[in-house]
């Protein structure tokens, strides 16, 4: 990205302190979401979403699996983040293994809560099979086509996406099956079990520029943040995840309102994406039908 | 395995010397200097270039010509089984070098030296002739940036199956072991710039399969200038024009 100038960066910030932005927004206002779902048909759900110039696509693929020995009867989830050299040049080869280990993680902390599974918003239960024995593995996997700032909301909005248009298919398990044989496993092609998505929360991203913060900052304003806080909201307005990143320090009475701000920004962008999603899987519903 | 049944229908549907839909979408990218979306079938593959820019490794830098350097990646959740390793592998890289000498013979290079030029390829869904969709992705992308081009390059693939010719083989085809042809070709110097084969084929036949490959990649030239057209007709009126 080419470097800004003394005037450039003084322009960003003076905008952001009188409430204008580069591009017209306000400090609190998202750029233009576009959702899509059901764009790679041989995953059992996927998503592809823009935000402004910034475009993510998130797959889910379901294969069978074990349960973990500590967890019998939680299913597992495995998030992962490729950044595409296709968005920028700086991803090509290795260059960008360190942003998607760090984004997979933080995705990971938002959604799929503690080590021991609880507190999720994946209900992990749901994906067992049979208990101790087989359950769901679900694989999230996103990829990074465009980057224009807000890589993490996008994510996390793909991710919803995705989980809304997965359709996980109907096992029948043979019922003869002694305590430590391993059943036998019909998968079914015909029936689906949609995926229920309404307790994963969305990610919101408060950039910190100077003295206020911004929300859906693209690279530029990214690109002198002082620090930025991601935190994750579900739809009760609870709070599923937090992350911090940059190097300034924030003073936590700073930390407590932007946590407040970003729940209620949380309601606007849940319903944002709700009638998104719905709008989207709609579409895919009267291509079938026509 | 029957790949042509008795009516002459391939597995899905076509015929022996129909291609699969084309689809493309120019710009996908704002950040690159030029990108392309392409679908050949269900297989789908973004390109975006980069450049001319400055040589970031100096010691690479040529003086009369530019650089030209491209990376092909798959998804992970490109095939039917997910991919662990999206890159580094020895088929990626081999994909990389063969669209890099692809695109560098027909890049005028000598008009831009000391510079660089990155061609990346992402596959999103990969159905068979994912090489060919990248060659076109990247012509359309590199149309997208303006950088000057000898020809449009296009690629398609073909194959021999029950002793027939087939054209624009997907992934069951391609996997069925007989041959896979993948032509590269510029269509107004009406030159072959990429020739690969595998598996068997008798001499009296590799003509005509090689031949059906290069009507294939003439049709792809035909709807990659239109696409081009129609994308130039959008930016004038545009700006107004």
């Amino acid at each position: 990205m080419v470097g800004l100038s003394l005037g450039e960066k003084h322009f960003i910030k003076g905008g952001i302190d009188q409430n204008i932005r580069s591009d017209g927004r306000k400090r609190d206002y998202y750029r233009p979401i576009f959702v899509e779902t059901g764009v790679i048909p041989q995953a059992n759900g996927s998503a592809r979403v823009r935000m402004g110039a910034t475009e993510v696509i998130a797959s889910v693929k379901a294969e069978l699996g074990k349960p973990s020995a500590l967890h019998p009867d939680k299913g597992k989830v495995a998030i992962f983040v490729d950044c595409s050299a296709v968005a920028e040049p700086t991803f090509e080869g290795r260059g960008g293994e360190e942003l998607s280990a760090e984004l997979s993680v933080a995705l990971e902390r938002c959604l799929l809560g503690g080590t021991s599974g609880t507190g999720a918003g994946i209900d992990l239960t749901s994906l067992i099979v049979a208990e101790g024995k087989i359950c769901w593995d679900l694989y999230i996997d996103s990829l990074v086509i465009s980057s224009d700032g807000n890589l993490l909301d996008a994510l996390g909005a793909s991710i919803k996406a995705a989980l809304a248009n997965t359709a996980i298919p109907k096992v029948n398990i043979s019922a003869a099956a002694s305590a430590d044989e391993q059943p036998e496993v019909d998968i079914s092609d015909e029936e689906f079990l949609q995926f229920d998505t309404s307790a994963v929360p969305v990610i919101i991203t408060l950039t910190q520029v100077g003295r206020h913060y911004i929300v859906d900052a693209t690279s530029e304003e990214e690109s002198h943040m002082s620090s930025a806080v991601s935190i994750s909201v579900n739809r009760k307005g609870h709070i599923c995840g937090l992350t911090k990143r940059g190097g300034e320090g924030l003073d936590p009475s700073v930390v407590s309102d932007m946590i407040s701000v970003a729940q209620h920004l949380s309601e606007l962008l849940m319903s944002r994406l709700d009638s998104e999603i719905s709008a989207a899987e709609a579409e895919i519903g009267d291509d079938e039908e026509s | 395995m029957e790949f042509v049944n008795p009516e002459g229908l391939r597995l899905d549907g076509r015929r022996p010397m129909e291609m699969r839909q084309l689809r493309a979408e120019i710009g996908a990218v704002a950040r690159a200097d030029g990108s392309a979306v392409f679908e050949m079938g269900n297989t789908k593959v973004i390109a975006a270039v980069y450049g001319p820019r400055e040589v970031q490794n100096k010691s690479q830098q040529s003086n009369d010509q530019a650089l030209v350097r491209c990376e092909y990646t798959m998804a992970n959740f490109s095939t039917g089984d997910r991919k662990r390793k999206p890159k580094g592998d020895r088929r990626s890289t081999e994909i990389s070098l063969v669209i890099r000498q692809t695109m560098e013979a027909c890049i005028l290079t000598h008009l831009m030296p000391r510079s660089q030029i990155d061609i990346y390829v992402q596959v999103l869904q990969a159905d068979g002739g994912t090489r060919s969709a990248c060659i076109n992705a990247a012509t359309l992308a590199l149309a997208d940036a303006g950088i000057p081009m000898r020809d449009l390059v296009t690629s398609c693939s073909s194959g021999y199956l029950n002793s027939t010719p087939l054209l624009d083989l997907n992934y069951l085809e391609d996997s069925a072991g007989g041959p896979d042809v993948t032509v590269g070709f510029l269509p107004k110097l009406d030159r072959v710039t990429l020739l690969q084969m595998d598996a068997k084929l008798p001499v009296d036949i590799v003509e005509n399969v090689m031949q059906l490959a290069i009507e294939g990649c003439k049709a792809i030239a035909t709807y990659i200038r239109e696409v081009l057209l129609e994308n130039t007709k959008q930016l004038e009126y545009r700006r107004g024009l």
